[in-house]
Order: C-alpha cells, then sequence, then structure tokens
C-alpha cells in the first residue's frame, strides 16, 4: 500500500441557494490519516459539503484545499478522490468489469487490483453482468470498489452502507479499516455503527 | 489524457452499439425521408441546388436527432455526476466531440448511398462533393456538440435545442448547399474558400467550446 502525506484544509465554507443557506462558516482542518463523521438530519448539508469538496458543487464563500505535502493540488481532484454516493447512477448498458476498465483508464490507474476488489465485495461472479441487472445492493458495492480501485488517499462517502445488507457492510468496513491508518476519511451519514467508525464527528443542521 | 478520451469514446460506442438510440433514430429518419422524397418525385429530375437542399436538410435533422443525445444522456440517466468525478472536463469535451464526429461520418456514410441510389443523382465533381460532405459534417458534429452539451443543463432541452442550434447552423449550412450544388452541377466548379471556412468554422467552434465547456459542465 502506498503511504500517502495529504492534508484538506476548508475554511469558511458557505452554500447559498437563493437566500437560503445549506451550509455557512464550516471550516475543517484534516490530515492523514484522520476520519470524520458528518452527521445531520435531512436537508442539512451533508451531501452538499461533500460535494463541494469533491469539487462537484462551488461554495458560494470560503475554499477548499488539498495538499500534498505542501503542494496545493489542482481541481477537479478525481484522481486523489473516491466518492460514493446515492445520487451517483452507473451505465446499465455496461457490466462491471466494463465499468471498471473505463474508471482505471480515465483515471490513469492500474486494473491489477480490479479482481480483488471484486472478490473483496463478492461481485466476481457477477463482473459480466449488465449493470441493468444488478440489484441496488449489488450497484453500491460496484460503486465502493469504483471509488476504492485507485487507492485515493481521500474518500467521501455519503451513507456508504445505504442498500447494502451485512455482508456488503462487513467487506466495506474490513476495507475501510484496513486503510484508515492512512488516508483521510469523511462519511456523511445518520447510521450509528458508520459514525461510531470514525475518530471525529461533526454535525450539521 | 489520450488514454481518457479513448476509454470515453469506447465507452460511448459500447453503449451505443448496445441500445442503438442515436444511430438507429438518425438513420431511420434519413432512410424515410429520402424514400418518400424519392416515391414522391416520381422520377421527376431535380435541379443540382435542390438536391443540394435535400441532401443537407436530411443531413441537419439527423445530425439535430442523433447528435442531442450524447450529452442529454448523461443527464437523464444521472450519470453525468459519474464522469465529473472520474475525468477532466477537456477530456469528457474532447471525447463527445470525437464521438460525434465518428459518429456523424459513419451516418453519412450510410445516408449517401441511400440518397445517390434512390434519387439516382449523378455527382460532376466526387470529389468536392465528398469534400464538401464530411466538412459540412465535421462543422455540424461540432456546433452541435457545444450546443449539446448547453443544452443538456437546461430545463426544456427538446425546446431548447432546435431553437439555439439553428442561428449556429445557418452558415454552415448555407456554404455547404452552395458548395454541394455547385460539385453537382455539369462545370463541376467549386470555391476553395468555402471549404476554407467550412474548417475555419469547426476550429473556431472548438476552439471557443474549449474556453465555454467546463463553466457549462460544473456549473
Amino acid at each position: 500500500m502506498k503511504k500517502h502525506e495529504y492534508s484538506l484544509q476548508g475554511a469558511s465554507i458557505t452554500k447559498l441557494y437563493g437566500n437560503a443557506a445549506v451550509l455557512r462558516d464550516i471550516s475543517l482542518s484534516m490530515s492523514s490519516p484522520s476520519s470524520l463523521a458528518i452527521t445531520g438530519p435531512n436537508g442539512s448539508g451533508k451531501t452538499t459539503l461533500l460535494e463541494i469538496i469533491a469539487g462537484i458543487q462551488r461554495p458560494t464563500k470560503g475554499t477548499v484545499q488539498l495538499f500534498r505535502g505542501d503542494t496545493g493540488l489542482r481541481r477537479p481532484w478525481f484522481q486523489e478522490t473516491g466518492y460514493v454516493s446515492p445520487r451517483l447512477r452507473l451505465y446499465d448498458e455496461l457490466t462491471a468489469e466494463e465499468l471498471i476498465e473505463f474508471t482505471c483508464a480515465s483515471r490513469s490507474t492500474s486494473r491489477d487490483r480490479a479482481d480483488e476488489f471484486l472478490s473483496m465485495f463478492n461481485l466476481l461472479a457477477h463482473k459480466r453482468k449488465m449493470l441493468s441487472q444488478y440489484s441496488s445492493g449489488m450497484a453500491q458495492r460496484l460503486k465502493c470498489i469504483l471509488a476504492f480501485i485507485n487507492e485515493p488517499p481521500l474518500l467521501l462517502l455519503d451513507e456508504p452502507g445505504s442498500n447494502l445488507d451485512r455482508e456488503g457492510k462487513d467487506a466495506l468496513f474490513r476495507y475501510l479499516e484496513s486503510i484508515r491508518s492512512e488516508r483521510i476519511l469523511i462519511i456523511a451519514t445518520n447510521e450509528k455503527e458508520e459514525a461510531d467508525f470514525c475518530r471525529e464527528r461533526i454535525s450539521l443542521g | 489524457m489520450v488514454k481518457t478520451i479513448i476509454a470515453h469514446i469506447k465507452k460511448d460506442f459500447r453503449i451505443e452499439f448496445r441500445n442503438r438510440y442515436a444511430a438507429s433514430v438518425s438513420f431511420s429518419f434519413a432512410f424515410t425521408t429520402t424514400l418518400a422524397i424519392s416515391l414522391a418525385a416520381g422520377g421527376i429530375p431535380f435541379s443540382p441546388q435542390t438536391h443540394a437542399v435535400i441532401l443537407w436538410i436530411i443531413m441537419f435533422f439527423t445530425a439535430m436527432s442523433g447528435l442531442a443525445h450524447i450529452f442529454v444522456r448523461e443527464e437523464d440517466r444521472g450519470t453525468s455526476l459519474f464522469l465529473q468525478l472520474n475525468s477532466p472536463p477537456l477530456a469528457v469535451f474532447t471525447a463527445k466531440l470525437l464521438y460525434n464526429v465518428l459518429l456523424f461520418f459513419i451516418l453519412q456514410c450510410l445516408i449517401l448511398p441511400v440518397y445517390l441510389f434512390f434519387m439516382q443523382l449523378d455527382v460532376q465533381s466526387p470529389l468536392f462533393f465528398l469534400g464538401y460532405v464530411f466538412l459540412g459534417g465535421v462543422s455540424l458534429s461540432s456546433s452541435l456538440t457545444i450546443l449539446a452539451a448547453i443544452v443538456s443543463r437546461a430545463g426544456a432541452r427538446g425546446a431548447l435545442f432546435p431553437v439555439i442550434s439553428l442561428p449556429v447552423s445557418l452558415p454552415v449550412l448555407w456554404v455547404v448547399i452552395q458548395g454541394t450544388s455547385r460539385s453537382l452541377g455539369r462545370a463541376g466548379f467549386s470555391n476553395p474558400g468555402d471549404m476554407v471556412f467550412l474548417l475555419a468554422f469547426s476550429g473556431t467552434i472548438t476552439a471557443v467550446s474549449y474556453l465555454l465547456f467546463e463553466f457549462v459542465w460544473h456549473d
């Protein structure tokens, strides 16, 4: 495993939709290894905060920066970020194998560990099935594999356990446990098990 | 970057090959229209200018029905977030542009023989004719790709695309119809300035698209 030395700095992150503030002056500072749970009621801005950190949304005010050592990285950080979200949709016309091939080519990373990840999440036997034949739980496992496959230093997981059965959650937490000593991990959740997994916690709303 | 672009094009052709939405809709439109005009004409010979107008009306609406799909499909199915997370905007746009140019080229290769056969068209300057058809195709594909990206982020996509694509496509259609008409005529005369215009138009539209796309994609 690669040893990453990264830090994430967020200052005064504010997001307004019209006049309504979803996030107001959120600041955070994390260095690898660290883990943070973001909790809060529905609509409190958990997903918005993760999307701002991932570079999918721009904050109305404030900044988010990711550093490798002392070097600030240019956005978007897609090669440094693994993102799992219920909002993420996959291509129904592709197989898991093809989607992994596409993701690895897009992120300029090797496919060598693809079968290992598929096996870890019990999808190896289903890798040549079209995603239209996948259940929501299988699709969630595949989203986790796609987020983890290039071993990014920053993992942003929005309700990662949603749709997963006990076996899927165990596989997820086994993997997260194995990497949490070297990565920055942020989980947005209202599940106690997921929040308790993290060393720090903030509550929004 | 090149590997990323190739991966995108491969993925898009795989998806198109499996659902055949854009290709089948576009080709069905072109085939039906050509057949209907040929039957309605009943052997009446058309002037080169009329042929050029009919051919480019078919080409234009074929492009309109197929090329917007590349971005609209990502938005409709919610997969654009997946792309945003995996690729830089430049790679996404380049791949979509090349995919549209290639798809429209394939469609043109299917439409042209059908049109030539059913309309019994006699081309006087085949090289100029093919040059106009394919350069016109590249110009249309490049302008419709960025418009498709803009429209895909908007609300009333179906209504918006024809409205905003008309003023952008009109100069291309004007030049390409004149050029095609000349290449079909007896004199076989062609003006190289038209071809330079088509190349310059494609280049300018592509350059502007690269400046614009990141804002369209992320905002």
